[in-house]
C-alpha cells in the first residue's frame, strides 16, 4: 500500500517537473500566436482551484493525541506550530512549485527582470500556503460540524458552474490579476497576507480547540431509537440496525457517508452529452459503479474495523460468525440499491443509461460486496470511534481511494475483454450478467467468507485490541 | 463442563499461559495472579478471542475454536471491548436479548429485577454507554451476561470498578445465581476478601502457569495472604 502511494507521488512529481519545463513550449505550441505570459497567467487560479478540491479529499489531517502533551512541560503554542509546519511536508506543496517556477525562471524573467520574477514566486508560495492552511481549516471545521462540508462542496460547484456557464471567467480573472502584479510586482504582499491571514486562522482554531474532544460528550439527552421496518429481517435486521447507529452516532462514519451522498452527484462528470452520444460506454459504466457503489466504498472500506472497539464482545456473543457475515453482505446491498434507485433519475438525461446502471448495480451487489467482505477480513488495524474529532481524519486518505481502484480493476477484467472481442454493449452484459451470477451464487460465497474470516479472526481480534 | 488440555499461548516468546490439565466443573471459580500472570488471556482463550498456540478448550465436549455451540450458554463480560457504545443501555440490553432469543418483555422484566443493583443510573440515564462511567459499564456488562440466562459467567475483575454497596450487592447475585439457578461462575479479582468470600474454589496462577488449586476454607484468605506477601 505505501509502495504504491510511494509510485503516485513520484509519478506525479515526474509528470509535473516534465510539464513546468517545457511548458513554454507547450503553450506557444498550441496557441501560436498569442501571448503565452498571458495564457500561463490564466491556468494559475485555475490550478489553485483544483488543487482546493484534490487537498479537501486526497490531503490528511495532521494528527496529535494532545492529550498526553498537554500535561507536559510544553507550551500550547509550540503544539500548534509543530502540527502546522508538519502538516507542509506534503507533495501538494511541492507540485505547483515544480509546475510553475521553471516557466517563471525561464520564460518571464528573461523578459521582464528579477523584480516581477521574484514576486510572482513569492505569489506562488504563498497561494500554495494559503490553499494549504485554508484547507486544512476547512476540513477541521467539517469535522465538527457537517454543514460546513455540504456548504463547501456547494461553493465549489456554484463556483464551477459560474464558470462553466461564462457568467464570469476564472481564467480572465486569472490573467488579470497576474498581469497587474507584473505592473506592480509591490503587490505580492498581499498574497504574503493571505497566506499569513490563513496560517493564523488555522492556528487560532487550534489554539481554540485543544479541548474539543472533551466539550463534545455531554451535549443532549440520548434517547433510546427503534428501527422498526428493519424487524422483518429478523436478526440481521438488528444487526443492520446496529450499523446504521453506528454511523448515524459516530462522526468519523457519518461524515464518510455524508460524503457519499455528494458523490452521487457525480454523475453529471460521468455522463456528459458527449459521452453518452458518442458511446463511450467505458466512461458511463465506471460512472455507473461509482454512483451505485460509494456507500458500499465509504462504509464496505472499514467494514469490520468499524466495530473494533467492541469486537470482542460480538465474537464471543451469542451469534454464528455467519449470521454475522450474511447480515454485512444484506447491509452491503441494501447501500448499493438504495443508491441505484436514486441513480435512476440519471436515466432522466437518457435511456441508455438505464442498462448500464442495471449492470453497475448488479456487479456491485454480486461481486463487489463480496470483495469488500474479503477485504475486510485483511483489516486488522483499530478505528476509535470515540476520537475522531478535532485531530483526526485517518481513512480519508490515499488509501480509501487506492481500495476503489481495485474494485475498478476487477470491473475492468470483466469488461475489457468482451468489450475488445465482441464490443462495448457485450462488456456492459458481461458485467451485469457475471454480477447477477454471483449473487445468485451468495449462499457459496457466504461459506467461502466464512472460513476466511473465521481464518483471519484472531489477527483481526488482535489488532482491533490494539489502539 | 470446561476442560483444558495442554493449553499453550505466549507472546513475543513470552510464556502467557500454560496449562498442562485443567478440569472447572460446577461451583463458583475464583482466579487470582498478580497483574501479567495470564487471568485475562486465559479467559479470551475459553471465549476463543485468542488463539492457542497448542492445545484446546473443549466446553461440553467440543472444542470451542471448532464448534460455536458455546456461545449459547456462556456469558463473558471483560472489559468495554464486550459493549457497543454507541448504544443506551436499553438498546443493548434488547440486542442482546434478541441474540439470545428473549422477547422485550422478557428483557424487562428480567431488568426489573436489577433495580437495586442500577441504583437508578444505568435505565432512563439519556446517555450512550460510551457516556457512562467505568464502574456502571460494568453494570451494563454484567447485566448483559444475566439476560444471556447462561451455564457458564465469565467475569474479568468485576469488583475493581464497583462501589463499595454495588460489590456487596453483586457477591450476593453471584451466590444467589449459583445457587438457585446453577450457573457456574468463574471471577478474577485482586481483592482476596472478596474472592475467598464468593468462591467455592480459587486457582492462583503466575506467570500463566496454575500453581495452585486451592478448594475454599476458613484457613484459604490466610494462605492467599501468605503467597501475595512474599
Amino acid at each position: 500500500m505505501q509502495i504504491f502511494i510511494g509510485f503516485i507521488v513520484l509519478y506525479l512529481t515526474a509528470v509535473a517537473i516534465l510539464l513546468g519545463f517545457s511548458l513554454d513550449k507547450i503553450l506557444s505550441g498550441s496557441f501560436p500566436g498569442k501571448d503565452i505570459v498571458r495564457i500561463f497567467f490564466g491556468f494559475i487560479l485555475y490550478y489553485y482551484a483544483f488543487d482546493i478540491v484534490i487537498r479537501f479529499i486526497l490531503q490528511d489531517l495532521p494528527t496529535l493525541a494532545v492529550q498526553p502533551y498537554l500535561t507536559q512541560n510544553i507550551k500550547r503554542n509550540k503544539l500548534v506550530q509543530f502540527l502546522n509546519i508538519r502538516s507542509l511536508f506534503s507533495i501538494f506543496s511541492l507540485l505547483p512549485l515544480f509546475l510553475f517556477l521553471p516557466f517563471i525562471i525561464r520564460v518571464i524573467d528573461a523578459k521582464y527582470g528579477v523584480i516581477v520574477s521574484l514576486s510572482l514566486v513569492i505569489c506562488i508560495f504563498s497561494l500554495t500556503f494559503f490553499n494549504h492552511f485554508l484547507v486544512l481549516f476547512i476540513k477541521r471545521k467539517t469535522i465538527l460540524n457537517q454543514w460546513w462540508l455540504i456548504g463547501f462542496f456547494m461553493a465549489i460547484l456554484l463556483l464551477a458552474a459560474a464558470d462553466y456557464f461564462q457568467i464570469f471567467s476564472l481564467r480572465n480573472w486569472s490573467a488579470d490579476l497576474f498581469s497587474t502584479v507584473i505592473k506592480i510586482p509591490a503587490l505580492c504582499f498581499i498574497f504574503i497576507a493571505f497566506a499569513i491571514a490563513a496560517l493564523y486562522n488555522n492556528s487560532k482554531f487550534l489554539r481554540n480547540n485543544f479541548y474539543l474532544e472533551n466539550l463534545e460528550k455531554s451535549s443532549g439527552e440520548k434517547r433510546s431509537a427503534e428501527f422498526s421496518w428493519l424487524q422483518r429481517f429478523g436478526i440481521y435486521g438488528d444487526l443492520m440496525g446496529l450499523d446504521l447507529k453506528l454511523i448515524l452516532r459516530n462522526k468519523r462514519p457519518r461524515s464518510l457517508m455524508l460524503l457519499s451522498v455528494i458523490f452521487l452527484f457525480y454523475g453529471y462528470f460521468f455522463f456528459k452529452p458527449e459521452n453518452i452520444q458518442g458511446n463511450n460506454l467505458a466512461i458511463l459504466l465506471v460512472g455507473s459503479i461509482f454512483i451505485t457503489g460509494m456507500f458500499m466504498v465509504s462504509y464496505g472500506k472499514f467494514l469490520f474495523a468499524w466495530q473494533s472497539n467492541h469486537f470482542d464482545g460480538l465474537m464471543a456473543s451469542n451469534m454464528n460468525v455467519k449470521t454475522y457475515i450474511k447480515s454485512k453482505l444484506i447491509l452491503l446491498t441494501s447501500f448499493s440499491t438504495v443508491a441505484f434507485f436514486v441513480s435512476l433519475l440519471y436515466v432522466l438525461i437518457s435511456w441508455k443509461l438505464f442498462p448500464i446502471l442495471l449492470a453497475a448495480w448488479l456487479f456491485n451487489i454480486g461481486i463487489h460486496s463480496i470483495l469488500t467482505v474479503f477485504i475486510g477480513t485483511l483489516n486488522y488495524k483499530a478505528i476509535d470511534l470515540s476520537k475522531g474529532s478535532s485531530f483526526n481524519y485517518e481513512g480519508m486518505g490515499v488509501a480509501q481511494w487506492i481500495y476503489s481502484f481495485m474494485i475498478l480493476v476487477v470491473g475492468a477484467a470483466i469488461y475489457l475483454p468482451f468489450a475488445l472481442l465482441f464490443n462495448s454493449w457485450a462488456g456492459i452484459a458481461a458485467i451485469g450478467i457475471l454480477g447477477l451470477i454471483s449473487f445468485l451464487m451468495q449462499d457459496w460465497w457466504l461459506d467461502k467468507l466464512t472460513l476466511q474470516f473465521a481464518n483471519h479472526k484472531y489477527k483481526m481480534l488482535q489488532g482491533f485490541r490494539e489502539k | 463442563m470446561i476442560t483444558i488440555n495442554n493449553l499453550i499461548k505466549s507472546y513475543n516468546g513470552k510464556v502467557a499461559v500454560n496449562i498442562p490439565h485443567l478440569e472447572i466443573d460446577k461451583g463458583i471459580i475464583g482466579l487470582v495472579g498478580n497483574n501479567g500472570a495470564g487471568k485475562t488471556t486465559l479467559f479470551r482463550l475459553l471465549l476463543d478471542l485468542v488463539k492457542a498456540d497448542r492445545g484446546e478448550v473443549v466446553s461440553n465436549e467440543n472444542a470451542v475454536s471448532k464448534n460455536e455451540d458455546w456461545k449459547s450458554y456462556t456469558a463473558a463480560y471483560i472489559d468495554e471491548g464486550f459493549l457497543i457504545p454507541y448504544l443506551t443501555p436499553e438498546e443493548y440490553f434488547y440486542f442482546v436479548g434478541k441474540l439470545n432469543n428473549r422477547s422485550k418483555a422478557d428483557v424487562d422484566e428480567m431488568l426489573s429485577d436489577l433495580t437495586i443493583f442500577f441504583d437508578g443510573s444505568i435505565l432512563k440515564s439519556g446517555k450512550y454507554i460510551r457516556d457512562l462511567s467505568k464502574g456502571n459499564q460494568f453494570k451494563v456488562g454484567i447485566a448483559a451476561c444475566l439476560l444471556q440466562n447462561p451455564e457458564i459467567m465469565i467475569l474479568d475483575e468485576p469488583f475493581a470498578n464497583l462501589d463499595p454497596s454495588s460489590q456487596i450487592r453483586l457477591i450476593h447475585m453471584i451466590k444467589e445465581l449459583n445457587e438457585k439457578k446453577h450457573v457456574n461462575i468463574l471471577v478474577s479479582s485482586h481483592d482476596l476478601n472478596n474472592i475467598t468470600d464468593v468462591c467455592t474454589r480459587i486457582l492462583l496462577m503466575e506467570k500463566g502457569v496454575i500453581i495452585k488449586d486451592i478448594q475454599t476454607s476458613s484457613a484459604t484468605l490466610n494462605e492467599l495472604e501468605d503467597y501475595f506477601r512474599a
